[in-house]
């Protein structure tokens, strides 16, 4: 599904990844972690195709095309999905509009038959429902006034309701509480399948207790420093990042 | 040379009066003087220009030279419409509607019968009789005069308009609609008088439309009674060729509230100016409007809110967006005078820049003789925020339907305080509208 060569990502003249190689296979699921600013974000906006993210060297390839010809809503058409960190605050579009505009935008593209506001409406809360979103939350302006958590849960439901085929999900659980993180998981593990893949950015192993990785990578000065299985994870748990040559960047 | 270019607009006016003057409403009495007298003074100072402060951002006189207006012509015939979504707006609401084509009023085309007893509307030319008419017509509405050469020009030329007296208490059933259609080139002067008595309530709805090369030049004389209440709507969407120059004068009385609202989309050059005076304590005025402008298109807002006397609210926003090589011009003023205490007077002004060749100019200003008071202004000019179109794009919706999302959403709040629901939706599909014909 996603083969990345030898990718160098250079930010405002400044060398943030230096030669990462990833496969990610249909149906897999990685964890990426690693220590702050190592460019595990960076590496999302890369493969988002946010501007002002030079790749100098290497390639990317997503089902086979090479993913620098596209446009950052072609990419997302295509089945590329990203979780922000830290998703933004729209002012005047309402949660609801910006929904079904994009879920639209993106059925068109795909040269299928767009939803009507009924179908859209049942949809939408079909897929609500499960994250605790509810109707008053959908009305309100997109992000603004959300809660940390809820900003979050709003993430989930976008890809709950896009259903990418690649979905990279950066710290979306920093910031829920215990009970809103079992949520998030929950909706994140029903999307599994083995057409769909995800990228799971993460700090804490306790997410990786619900959403099980079949591969963990640690990410450190722009280099991924090691490759395992997800006991990886317990291990960086309880020894830190320094054993791996992680020293920061 | 230039002196005598530069007067040329000016001395077409003038001869437009002399050509006309015998047969402007009202020649054979009191206001036949009061035209002999505006057009001398109009004379004497010209049309403004940008040495003048309130005409800092807008050379109307250099505007008018180039375009050189004749008069327009009456349109006696059958009337066609544009076929956009300007021309048919409002049209869909219940509402007493009154057409005027070339500045002139058609009663033929117009439907306003039935209307609820205590409710006068008619054309200028039947109420210059009536002493309700004369009173406004003669009131000196702002004190610092700042109107008066585009008001002379009016009042000498104003060859009709429409007059709406609502009486003591009596509330409008439903609004009045005023249609100003452009359909031939050249000047027109319209004059409306609008006089709300204690307690009396309406909603007035007017759109400009036309593809002709027209200037069109309106006074609107409002006279908010104790208690009052005055939505106010309107849509400018005239052509590219057309020059619109507007100007609202209010006295709004105690526990009176007017509230106004004005987008403009269309236009080449275009001026909205308010001059508000509060004459009654706790009385209300809303002056507010929303812009889109593309190419060479130039709009100026101007407003001045006269606090007069204590315990008023004022509050003004104006916010656009900026394609093109388009100009947006926000001159304001609060002034709080002296005896004014408890007052709470608020200007804003935001603009959209959606090309590097697009420019805004921006001046609020406070003007505080009183100290108990509550005032505050700004402005703003911002583009479109990257990392919101990156958000969108990356749900993938497409650059130009993102820009849309974010431009409509820019200009939500501000269309949010249009005072007529019905009308405020109507205006947010303009605007969708707008956006459309842009990336074509
Ligand atoms: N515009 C920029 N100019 C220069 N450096 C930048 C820019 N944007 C990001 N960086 C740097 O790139 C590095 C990687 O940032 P990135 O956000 O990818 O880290 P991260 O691994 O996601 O960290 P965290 O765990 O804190 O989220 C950091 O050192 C950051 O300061
Ligand atoms: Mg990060």
């Amino acid at each position: 599904m996603l083969e990345i060569r030898n990718l160098h990502v250079t930010v405002d003249g400044k060398e943030i990844l230096k030669g990462i190689d990833l496969d990610v296979a249909a149906g897999e699921v990685h964890a990426i972690m690693g220590p702050n600013g190592s460019g595990k974000s960076t590496l999302s906006y890369v493969l988002a195709g946010r501007e002002g993210y030079e790749v100098t060297e290497g390639s990317i390839l997503f089902n086979g095309q090479d993913l620098r010809e596209m446009g950052v809503d072609e990419r997302a058409a295509a089945g590329i999905f990203l979780a922000f960190q830290y998703p933004l605050e729209i002012p005047g579009v309402t949660t609801m509009t910006f929904l079904k505009t994009a879920l639209n935008a993106q059925r068109k593209a795909r040269g299928e038959e767009e939803l009507d506001a009924v179908r859209f409406l049942k949809l939408v809360r079909e897929k609500a429902k499960p994250l605790n979103v509810n109707d008053e939350m959908l009305k309100r302006a997109l992000n603004v006034g959300y809660s940390g958590g809820e900003k979050k849960r709003a993430e989930v439901l976008q890809m709950s309701l896009l259903e990418p085929s690649l979905a990279v999900l950066d710290e979306t659980d920093s910031g829920l509480d215990i009970d809103a993180l079992k949520t998030v998981a929950e909706g994140v593990n029903a999307m599994r399948s083995p057409e769909r893949s995800m990228i799971v950015i993460t700090h804490y192993q306790r997410l990786l207790d619900y959403i099980v990785p079949d591969v963990v990578h640690v990410l450190s000065g722009g280099r991924i420093v090691k490759t395992g299985g997800k006991e990886l994870a317990l291990e960086l748990e309880k020894s830190g990042y320094a054993a791996y040559g992680a020293d920061a960047a | 040379m230039n002196e005598v270019m530069t007067e040329k607009a000016a001395q077409n006016f003038i001869d437009a009066y002399e050509s006309a003057r015998t047969v402007l409403p009202g020649a054979d009495g009191w206001l036949a003087r009061r035209r002999a007298a505006a057009i001398e003074a109009f004379a004497g100072a010209g049309l403004p220009h940008r040495r003048l402060e309130e005409w800092k951002y807008t050379d109307l006189r250099q505007t008018l030279d180039k375009a050189g207006f004749a008069p327009a012509p009456e349109h006696k015939g059958a009337v066609v419409l544009p076929e956009t979504a300007s021309a048919s707006a409002f049209s869909a609401l219940d509402r007493h509607v009154l057409v005027f084509v070339n500045g002139r009023y058609r009663a033929d085309l117009s439907k306003a019968a039935r209307l609820p007893k205590g409710v006068e509307l008619r054309g200028l030319a039947d109420v210059l009789t009536e002493q309700w008419a004369k009173d406004l017509l003669e009131r000196r509405f702002d004190e610092a005069r700042q109107a008066e050469q585009v008001v002379d020009l009016n009042t000498a030329l104003m060859s009709d308009g429409m007059c709406l007296r609502i009486r003591k208490g009596v509330k409008l059933d439903k609004p009045v609609h005023l249609l100003f259609f452009a359909a031939d080139d050249g000047a027109s002067h319209t004059r409306n008088l609008v006089l709300l008595e204690e307690g009396a309530e309406g909603t007035i709805l007017e759109s400009h439309v036309g593809e002709a090369a027209s200037f069109a030049d309106i006074v609107t004389d409002v006279v908010l009674g104790n208690g009052a209440r005055l939505d106010h709507v309107k849509l400018q969407d005239e052509s590219a060729n057309a020059v619109h120059l507007a100007t609202l004068r209010g006295e709004v009385g105690a526990e009176a509230r007017l509230s106004s609202f004005t987008l403009t989309l269309g236009c080449g050059v275009s001026r909205g100016q308010s001059f508000i005076r509060f004459a009654g304590e706790g009385a209300e005025a809303q002056v507010n409007g929303a812009y889109a402008l593309r190419a060479t298109q130039h709009a100026d807002q101007f407003c001045v809110v006269d606090h007069a006397v204590p315990r008023c609210a004022s509050n003004t926003v104006f916010k656009g967006v900026l394609d093109g090589q388009s100009e947006g011009v926000f001159q304001g003023k609060v002034i709080v005078r002296p005896d004014a205490q408890k007052t709470d007077g608020r200007q804003m002004t935001q603009a959209l820049l959606l090309s590097r060749d697009a420019a805004m100019n921006a001046k609020p200003e406070l003007e505080i003789y009183a100290d108990d008071v509550q005032c505050a202004h700004g402005s703003t000019v911002g583009e479109l925020s990257k990392d919101a179109l990156f958000y969108l794009r990356s749900r993938g919706i497409p650059e130009a339907e993102a820009r849309r999302l974010l431009v409509l959403a820019f200009l939500d709040d501000v269309i949010a305080l249009a005072p007529h629901e019905e009308a405020r939706e109507i205006l947010r599909g303009l605007v969708s509208g707008w956006f459309e014909e842009a990336s074509i």
